[in-house]
């Protein structure tokens, strides 16, 4: 089973030459993560959410504080979903699959296309990054992920480049897959409905990299974003994010 | 009221074939022209030689190619070609393996940026005569003296590709593939490699291209054999015939190693990135 277990993590940037003042991403984060849960971290641009996953993918370093994802008592394995795509522009659909497994056989291949069939597009495994649209590329990128066979699922954002429309299609084929596999996820989003849509609990992060709430999301799945039960729990999402809002006005003006 | 107009098959293979059509006839328009280039080029050599100057001072065309032809059947083409041929190549190489290592310091380190962008300011601005002497100087009457001073002069250009290159890698393609376990060879054969390889490739031709040219100078100068030192042997013996005769073999040499190699290349790239 695997498990991230964040405790008091903490980062800052350090001045640049383009903007010489420290810049405070996260702010002591608390979290454990364990077992086959959905986790989405809702905050608004800039509250560190980016930068908590490239901690918890080990590709950032913490400033203090100390983030373990392991899977039964080792490292565990991560499959990174990013903003954007993210896909070698000089390879193939499939041979951009393959990048990232460790052995090259006949076995990896049939997995390769099984996710990409998944995700529904075995058709264009042999075409190049540039001749699919937007929205396929993302679903590449989902694919890739799922490939690794990852202990832990990081998505940062995934569908915030798309149109509503893609975005909507793209949070069904997600659903679809990870209720296949049931990885651990951990999801970021500014997104509340995609939130409640796709996660069992909501980590709610504010400016400054702090949590401020944790909700569980007990609705049964699939999940449809119309649904009125759906509806409700973003309304109640929605209700705590302005409380937090007015929280942070106030001692403002307090201070 | 609106009519929607049908596109039957018939009309797409027709459309086809059309483009087809089209796209022959562009191909052969650029070969023609090509070929007018050549003409023109020859033309004007006529127009010199005659007008100009006298067939003395300029032989016409087809006299050079006469030449050229007894150059080729009766002397030793092969030795003094091969000799400077692989004295380009070796000075290419040593410049390319050079402007890997500088090109990444270039690139990765902000000090060494500095020193090595004052020092290829310059190396490009000296005369490559001055370079050339020098390398008679320092070097004597040798194969290493052209070869170094090729790739001195060589790997400016390959070495600022090679920088450009590595510092327009995607960041975020690094970071990916760490996300993803990949190790620092796979690293550098999956995304450095690849994303700098088209910048290198520019950067090598132009190196090429100057390499040969600093070549056939230097070889002038400081050399026993080569392309370079039969122009010099003509000219003493006030053979224009033979000095242009033997610049034109070593142009047509590498004009056809250049297309062989480098367009090649290119080629391939670019079916694959398109
Ligand atoms: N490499 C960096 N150097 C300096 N500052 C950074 C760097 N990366 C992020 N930051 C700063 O850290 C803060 C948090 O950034 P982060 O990208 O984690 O936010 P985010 O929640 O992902 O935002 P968004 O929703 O816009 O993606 C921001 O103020 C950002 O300017
Ligand atoms: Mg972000």
């Amino acid at each position: 089973m695997a498990t991230v277990l964040i405790e008091n993590l903490t980062k800052i940037y350090p001045p640049t030459i383009t903007y010489p003042h420290r810049v405070q991403a996260l702010g002591g984060v608390n979290m454990s993560v364990t077992g086959n849960v959905f986790v989405a971290v809702l905050g608004p641009s800039g509250s560190g959410k980016t930068t908590l996953l490239n901690i918890v993918a080990g590709v950032e370093t913490p400033t203090s504080g100390s983030v373990r994802a392991v899977q039964d008592g080792v490292p565990a394995q991560v499959g990174y979903v990013f903003q954007e795509p993210r896909l070698l522009p000089w390879r193939t659909v499939l041979n951009n699959m393959l990048y990232v497994q460790d052995r090259k056989s006949d076995r990896s291949r049939r997995e390769a296309e099984f996710y990409l069939t998944m995700v529904g597009l075995n058709e264009v495994a042999h075409l190049y990054p540039s001749q699919l649209s937007a929205g396929m590329q993302q679903r590449v990128g989902i694919a890739r992920a799922f490939l690794v066979n990852p202990d832990i699922l990081l998505m940062d954002e995934p569908f915030s480049h798309m149109d509503a429309l893609t975005g909507r299609s793209l949070r069904e084929y997600l659903q679809r897959v990870w209720l296949h596999t049931r990885k651990t996820a951990l999801f970021v989003t500014h997104d509340v409905s995609e939130a409640v849509e796709l996660a069992d609990r909501i980590v709610m992060l504010r400016p400054g990299g702090v949590v401020f709430d944790d909700i569980p999301v007990n609705l049964p799945r699939p999940r449809h974003p119309d649904d009125p039960a759906v509806r409700a729990v973003e309304g109640e999402v929605l209700r705590r994010f302005d409380s937090m809002e007015a929280a942070v006005r106030f001692g403002a003006q307090a201070g | 009221m609106l009519t929607v107009p049908s596109v039957t098959p018939d009309a797409i293979s027709e459309l086809s074939a059309r483009e087809m059509r089209r796209a022959v006839v562009r191909r052969w328009l650029f070969r023609f022209s090509v070929l007018i280039g050549w003409t023109a080029f020859i033309g004007v050599w006529y127009l010199f030689s005659r007008l100009v100057f006298n067939p003395q001072q300029l032989p016409e065309p087809h006299v050079v190619a006469t030449e050229s032809w007894t150059i080729i059947t009766e002397q030793d083409v092969r030795t003094h070609m091969q000799a400077s041929l692989l004295r380009v190549l070796a000075g290419f190489l040593l410049a390319a393996v050079v402007s890997c290592g500088l090109g990444w310091l270039i690139a990765y380190n902000a000090w060494w940026r500095t020193l090595l962008r004052t020092i290829v300011q310059f190396t490009v601005s000296t005369p490559i005569v001055a370079l050339a002497i020098l390398t008679l100087v320092v070097f004597g009457v040798s194969s290493l003296g052209p070869i170094i001073t090729t790739a001195v002069v060589a790997t400016p250009y390959i070495m600022m590709n090679v920088a450009q290159g590595l510092t327009g890698v995607d960041r975020r393609l690094i970071v990916m593939s760490e996300s993803f376990g990949r190790t620092r060879s796979q690293i550098i054969t999956g995304v450095l490699l690849p994303s700098s390889l088209i910048s290198v490739l520019a950067g090598a031709r132009l190196a090429f291209a100057v390499a040969w040219r600093m070549e056939l100078l230097t070889e002038i100068f400081a050399a026993s054999e080569g392309v370079g030192f039969q122009i010099r042997r003509s000219f003493e013996s006030y053979d224009v015939r033979g000095m242009i005769a033997w610049t034109v073999l070593y142009i047509v040499v590498m004009l056809i190693f250049e297309n062989l190699v480098f367009r090649q290349i290119e080629r391939r790239l670019q079916g694959r990135t398109a």
